[in-house]
């Protein structure tokens, strides 16, 4: 699994670079990229070339070790890029680099031993081979490298047991229900060790209450892990809660890339607006994000918050006090301070 | 798009179609010249003889020909060694291990009552004094469905995988479902005369296309996910087929392999006229001596190994599908070792005390009241008294009103008429390429010098599937509103799709003499049950909600039936149409046989007096036929399917 000790975030050592990445459907590609580029609509490029635009232009990195989320409807194009990111679908135009490799350019046999070691892919209904039990459908990506059977199964009961299925080894798919088929699905991708992880709106089809718990579980083990992820959604508040970045998609092409509280805070557009509108912001903002600008001279009273505590810590103090609160970085130096007015404008306004 | 355009489309265009039908009809018949009648004989191209001396010069050259000596000799000689070595085998065994063994099976499959049953179904072979002719129909029919299989598993995977491949063979696969098995004899017979083999060929070809299809099918269907899952983890291309794709196929691969078996045991008889032998031949010479004892007895033996292979292959889906992982290990091979032994003993017993035949003492027939029960029916039933009731009136009344006025219409009316009302109707139901391919269809028939032949069939086709739609529809409909009805009904509809076309001939020639209604009788039972089952189907698979919406808005029953239910369902109820079209065609060429005329007799004739050429035009004519009929039935049920809104 990757330390992300051991890597620098330049450039050319991120896990995942995408530039320009394009992936459209259809046979009359030049004329579809060519109106994309000119703002046509979707439905007028589908009538006119017969060409579905999946993704066009999308430029991103991935940092090691992070959860970067895609977030965006149906239809947005996200499953496309992350399948474009395995190769799953060869994109149409454009370069995507998976660990300093040209991922468009690489043989056959490479790309094999790409998926057999560096990626692993979580998918929205499980994928689950539905003739193999659970121990083999975890063992799988082991038993295609051509592991012994002991040591896939001993990897293989870990995994199981990693993801609190133990016990269930021997069950077939059909048995579980929809959380534990996902917890499945993740103690096999895990299974092969790998450095990234791709989810495809993996928890899409739970419960609401399992979703909940499977998050939390995704964080924990992240935590321990510390593996490179990247995580379709379409659920805004789901991207905010595992996301350490968050790319925003709309019929294809990225709209937004940043931390959840930029996005929150600064909405590129109406379209990421929309979405951000609902959010329960004092969760998501923090104060360096609300702060206004101080003077040295200026005389603030009251214990000083940092720059990063949420505003769900602070607010009852800011509402009761009523009064300015100064804010400090992390060498404890006064950087700012917490307005009630500015602070509301944030929270309710925009 | 709503169910308006559905109807508008499908129901109210056609109308005005037909009434354009009739009218150009009546025009064409009122301008043609008087003289113009059936299709000029002296047109006739001359295409049998032809064959005939081809034929001739392949059996005067066979023996210094490389394909004979390379290639189809050495298989020849394998498949019959083949044959010969199981028929051995099983003939060595004594039969009462057949019988325990047989019960065994069943048993651990489907439940004691089911075993015993089975064991009761092997005691009938043999106390009937047929064991010998079921051996060689058991052999026959398992050496060549282990050959389709072998054939059909690897070409269906090369399907699956290739569209390339799956293009090229769909309408190979699609045509061979559609021609009467009657015709994969010709060609057969022309290269290797009658014997054993041929027959196993033309059984092997008959029977190939389900494996085919349901094994690419069963490939298909795997989840773009689980594949997906499969190629994330590295697999190769070799690894995805055999650790993803196959396992889940297998479900599909057996029901292919079910197909097959009911496929090739429904050929049994006809295979037995160019020498497949076993229990066919004895329906065959009995039906030819007009002993419906014997024939009966004979015919319920093939119906009886129709039902237990097709339980059994049945049985083979679900141990397929369950894995078989629900047992444990152990316990699982005991059995099997255990009966083992116990039947290895009694075979052994049996060799050393030398006791392996059956006591001809216990020997059983039912023939004779049989026989009895036959000419009674004859004498008494063919007409109540003085009365207009019994199967005599019946069958007067059918000739004098429906298949003799059809006949002579078609095959004595102006060719051009019917030519041209075929492509009308082909256009309405598909459009100009269709068109174009019936009209030359059926001038090709012309040309072949099959024209009053090949409406004299169609003419029976014609009112066999009327009469099969007028009592089908009707039942599918109650089937559709009453549960007990429908559950009555699925046993009596298995058994009619079990019993190889051939059999029906049996009863209706005891009830309706020989001639050309009790072939249209049998076709009518033999292919009733499609149009019952799916439009039963049809109804009750039009989506609920629908169905409610509909009684939210007060609708009558009637109403309910005519404007949701039956509209809906017509995609589904056109398919057991084109079903039973072929069907009919199929029990309309076998009904040749017993008086049918038409094509079936000429195909017969063919068969029977090695005159292969006219064999050809016959069956050529079948084919033509059978494709326009299939081709315009289908056109017909896609008019209806509502324009599907998915874009992938």
């Amino acid at each position: 699994m990757a330390d992300s000790e051991e890597h620098s975030n330049s450039p050319s050592d991120r896990p995942i670079l995408a530039s320009g990445v394009w992936k459209v459907f259809g046979k009359r590609v030049a004329d579809a990229m060519a109106m994309a580029r000119d703002k046509v609509d979707q439905s007028e490029i589908l009538a006119k070339s017969g060409c579905v635009v999946a993704v066009q232009d999308a430029t991103f990195e991935v940092n090691w070790g992070e959860i970067f989320v895609v977030m965006g409807l149906s239809g947005s194009g996200k499953s496309t890029l992350i399948r474009c990111l395995s190769r799953l679908v060869d994109a149409t135009a454009g370069r995507i680099v998976i660990n300093g490799q040209d991922l468009g350019e690489m043989p056959e046999l490479e790309l094999r031993e790409l998926r057999r070691h560096t990626i692993s892919m979580v998918f929205q209904n499980y994928g689950l081979f539905p003739h193999r039990r659970v121990i083999d459908n975890v063992a799988f990506g082991l038993e295609v490298r051509g592991a012994t059977k002991e040591d896939r199964y001993q990897k293989a009961e870990e995994m199981i047991e990693l993801v609190g299925l133990d016990g269930w080894a021997s069950n077939y798919p059909e048995q579980l229900s929809g959380g534990m088929k996902q917890r499945v699905g993740l103690a096999r991708a895990l299974a092969v060790d790998p450095e990234i992880l791709l989810f495809d709106e993996p928890f899409s089809a739970l419960d609401p209450l399992i979703r909940r718990d499977m998050q939390d579980e995704l964080l924990g083990l992240q935590e321990r892990l510390r593996c490179t992820m990247v995580f379709i959604t379409h659920d805004f508040s789901e991207a905010l809660k595992l996301g350490d970045r968050i790319a925003i998609m709309r019929s294809g092409a990225i709209v937004q890339v940043g931390t959840p509280e930029e996005i929150v805070a600064h909405p590129a557009d109406d379209y990421v607006r929309d979405f951000t509108i609902d959010v329960p912001r004092h969760k998501v903002l923090s104060a360096g994000t609300v702060m206004a600008g101080v003077s040295p001279d200026m005389v603030l009273e009251g214990e000083p918050v940092a720059v990063s505590a949420r505003l769900d810590a602070i607010l009852p103090r800011l509402l009761t006090e009523g009064r300015p609160v100064p804010v400090v970085d992390e060498r404890g130096e006064r950087c700012g301070v917490l307005e009630p007015a500015v602070v509301s404008r944030y929270l309710w306004r925009q | 798009m709503t169910s308006l355009t559905v109807r508008s489309a499908g129901w109210r265009r056609p109308m005005a179609y037909l009434g354009g039908a009739v009218l150009l009809l009546g025009g064409l018949i009122v301008l043609l010249p008087e003289g113009i009648g059936a299709f000029p004989p002296e047109w006739d191209i001359g295409f049998g003889p032809a064959v005939n001396e081809v034929q001739q010069w392949w059996i005067s050259n066979r023996r210094d020909l490389g394909v004979y000596l390379f290639f189809f000799d050495p298989l020849s000689d394998s498949i019959d060694w083949l044959l010969r070595a199981f028929e051995n085998l099983l003939m060595a065994i004594p039969w009462y291990v057949h019988v325990a063994g047989v019960g065994v099976v069943f048993g651990r499959w489907l439940g004691r009552a089911g075993g015993l049953a089975a064991g009761a179904g092997m005691l009938y072979f043999v106390a009937l004094g047929l064991w010998e002719q079921s051996v060689q129909t058991f052999s026959l029919m398992t050496v060549a469905v282990a050959l389709a299989v072998a054939i059909g598993v690897p070409v269906g995977i090369l399907a699956a995988r290739s569209d390339w491949v799956f293009r090229g063979l769909r309408p190979v696969l699609d045509s061979m479902q559609t021609l009467p098995a009657f015709v994969y004899l010709i060609p057969v017979l022309l290269f290797f005369g009658v014997a054993r083999v041929p027959s196993l060929i033309a059984t092997v070809i008959y029977a190939l296309p389900p494996v085919i299809r349901l094994t690419n099918l069963g490939i298909r269907q795997v989840p773009t996910e689980s594949l997906e899952a499969g190629l994330m983890f590295g697999s190769t291309s070799g690894q995805l087929l055999r650790k993803v794709q196959l396992p889940q196929a297998v479900p599909s691969i057996l029901a292919g392999v079910n197909q097959t078996i009911m496929m090739a045991l429904s050929i049994v008889v006809i295979a037995a006229m160019i020498g497949a032998g076993g229990l066919g031949q004895e329906v065959l010479l009995a039906l030819r001596h007009q002993e419906v004892g014997r024939a009966v007895e004979a015919g319920m033996a093939i119906v009886l190994m129709a039902v237990m292979l097709d339980r059994f292959s049945h049985s083979l889906v679900g141990q397929g599908r369950m894995g078989g992982a629900h047992h444990t290990e152990g316990l699982r091979y005991r059995y099997w070792w255990v009966a083992g032994g116990v039947l290895a003993a009694l075979a052994i017993a049996g060799w050393t005390i030398g006791w392996t035949d059956y006591p001809t003492a216990l020997q059983f027939s039912y023939a004779a009241p049989i026989d009895g029960a036959v000419d009674w029916a004859r004498d008494n039933l063919y007409q109540l008294g003085n009365l207009p009731v019994g199967t005599g009136p019946f069958s007067d009344f059918l000739t004098t009103y429906g298949t003799r006025p059809m006949r002579l219409y078609l095959s004595e009316e102006a060719w051009p008429v019917v030519v041209l009302f075929f492509g009308f109707v082909a256009w309405w139901a598909s459009g100009k390429k269709l068109l174009l391919g019936s009209v030359v269809g059926t001038v090709v028939i012309g040309l072949l010098g099959m024209w009053t032949l090949t409406m004299d069939t169609l003419s029976q086709t014609v009112v066999a599937v009327l009469m099969a739609i007028v009592i089908g529809l009707p039942l599918g409909v109650a089937a559709s509103r009453r549960d007990w009805l429908e559950r009555g009904m699925r046993p009596v509809l298995d058994t009619l799709q079990t019993i190889p076309s051939f059999c029906f001939l049996v009863p209706v020639v005891i009830l309706f003499n020989v001639g050309r209604i009790p072939g249209i009788i049998a076709s009518v039972l033999y292919a009733i049950p499609p149009v019952i089952r799916l439009t039963n189907l049809g109804i009750r698979s039009v989506d609920s909600e629908i169905v409610e919406a509909s009684e939210s808005f007060g609708v009558t029953r009637r109403q309910k039936l005519w404007k949701i239910q039956l509209p809906l369902a017509m995609p589904t109820v056109l398919a057991g149409i084109n079903q039973t079209v072929m069907l009919v065609l199929a029990m309309v060429v076998i009904a040749g046989l017993v008086g049918g005329a038409g094509l079936g007799l000429e195909a017969v004739k063919g068969l029977a007096r090695s005159d292969t050429g006219l064999g050809f035009e016959a069956g050529a004519s079948i084919v033509i036929l059978a494709m326009i009929l299939d081709r315009i039935t289908q056109g017909w049920a896609a008019r209806f399917q509502p324009p599907s809104s998915d874009r992938g």
